[in-house]
């Protein structure tokens, strides 16, 4: 995989999380980065939205037992990294990082529209490591948005399979909050299009 | 612009891996939309040091059963510079070879001063240290007869996502049918410990494991510890 230089070390291997992956070691409370905690009144800056998921696997049947973390920038489309320390338009309330261990393969996230800087449309970049597979790391996009015809990422690929990182708007929430939905096939039909951040 | 870069591959007799691999090659990242994939997210556990010893529930509780060995190394990026105050997060199969995970519906024994979870953060020199049960090997697919092999289950979280990995232990009969070890191919080798004497009476062996943090993981190992 990487080039392998005299004075570089050998990477250590990925490997499968395989099955049991234990609870205790993601947040449960990390599938909400509006809200900053429970006991205070303080949310994190621009619209709330849901994401609802599905991990498919090549059989249809939910993709189980998976852990997944979700990665965006604010609304205003400041990723919080270091380098950001110092940018005006950080959010102090929101720091972009979701994660979970999805039992049944769905998953539920609720967090801001990102906004989206230069010729990037909103997008929130999910990866999934499973038993079976080591890491697949893709971005998922939001339907209506005008700068998706455009986007780098999505208009790099086959015209055909940019639909399939699209999460369709399916109405409200209760709370009034858009909501989005996506069907994320690891492998097969309609398969989802996963991205190679190794070698890219 | 942009291709197709690596096109994954199955595990051979691996049930989940056939389900779950994806069967078109990989994507390739246009250079425009690079740094949105490294997440990064600042590590502040208040770890106690008992998370480091996953040999017994607590100081004044017995030891579990099977041998109890240490486990060792350094973490470093692929020049060699180590990785300080990176979380490990440590999980494996007691000597029986059961999870305490509630999904693992093995039947194997379980033991009820083993856990088998341990965190642990790397000093100032990327170094760590703790103390686990040999963990046992398992059958996972009695239709075939095939076993893996005996394993510890690390996720290394710095400020990056997770680098997920597995350590094995050299001359373990069932490291050759392995899916993931066939999968590694020759570079298999970095995944095995290297043995040692851990000195204490109460410890079957040592073990070192040094985890060499490369490709897009190492992006904010880098920067922010």
């Amino acid at each position: 995989m990487n080039s392998i230089t005299p004075n570089k070390r050998p990477a250590t291997n990925e490997d499968t999380c395989g099955p049991y992956f234990p609870d205790p070691f993601c947040d449960a409370d990390r599938m909400d980065l509006v809200e900053v905690h429970p006991g205070l009144v303080a949310t994190a800056r621009g619209t709330p939205i849901v994401i609802e998921g599905r991990l498919i696997d090549i059989d249809g049947n939910l993709g189980n037992g998976a852990v997944l973390e979700f990665w965006q920038p604010n609304d205003r489309g400041i990723y919080r990294t270091p380098a950001h320390a110092d940018h005006p338009d950080i959010d102090p309330w929101f720091d972009g990082y979701a994660r979970c261990r999805s039992k049944d393969g769905k998953f539920s996230l609720r967090t801001i529209k990102p906004g989206a800087l230069a010729d990037r449309a909103p997008n929130v970049t999910l990866t999934i490591f499973s038993d079976g597979i080591s890491r697949l790391v893709t971005q998922i996009f939001l339907e209506g948005e005008a700068a998706n015809a455009s986007d780098p990422l999505l208009t790099s690929l086959p015209e055909p399979l940019r639909s399939r990182l699209i999460a369709k708007s399916t109405g409200a929430n209760d709370r009034g909050e858009q909501v989005f939905s996506i069907d994320v096939v690891m492998a097969g039909n309609n398969e989802t299009p996963f991205f190679d951040d190794l070698e890219s | 612009m942009t291709g197709l870069g690596r096109l994954l591959s199955i595990g051979p007799t691996d049930n989940t891996s056939r389900e779950r691999t994806p069967r078109q090659p990989l994507q390739l990242i246009p250079e425009g939309a690079r740094e949105s994939f490294v997440p990064y997210s600042r590590v502040q556990p208040a770890l106690l040091s008992a998370e480091a010893d996953m040999t017994r529930l607590a100081a004044d509780l017995p030891r579990a059963a099977g041998e109890a060995i240490e486990v060792s190394g350094q973490l470093t990026d692929e020049f060699g510079r180590p990785l300080r105050g990176v979380l490990l997060e440590i999980w494996n199969a007691n000597t029986f070879g059961r999870y305490t995970h509630k999904e693992d519906a093995s039947g194997l024994p379980l033991d009820p001063n083993f856990l088998g979870l341990g965190r642990v953060l790397t000093d100032q020199d990327g170094k760590y240290r703790f103390l686990t049960i040999r963990p046992g090997a398992y059958l996972a697919r009695p239709d075939i007869g095939r076993w893996r092999p005996k394993h510890i289950h690390m996720s290394v979280r710095g400020g990056s996502s997770r680098l997920v990995t597995q350590m094995y232990f050299a001359n373990d009969p069932h490291n050759d049918g392995d899916p993931m070890r066939i999968l590694m191919g020759d570079a298999f080798k970095h995944n095995v410990a290297g043995e040692y004497d851990a000195g204490q009476p109460d410890l079957a062996a040592g073990y070192r494991f040094d985890i060499v943090v490369g490709g897009r993981n190492a992006t904010f190992f880098e920067n922010d510890l």
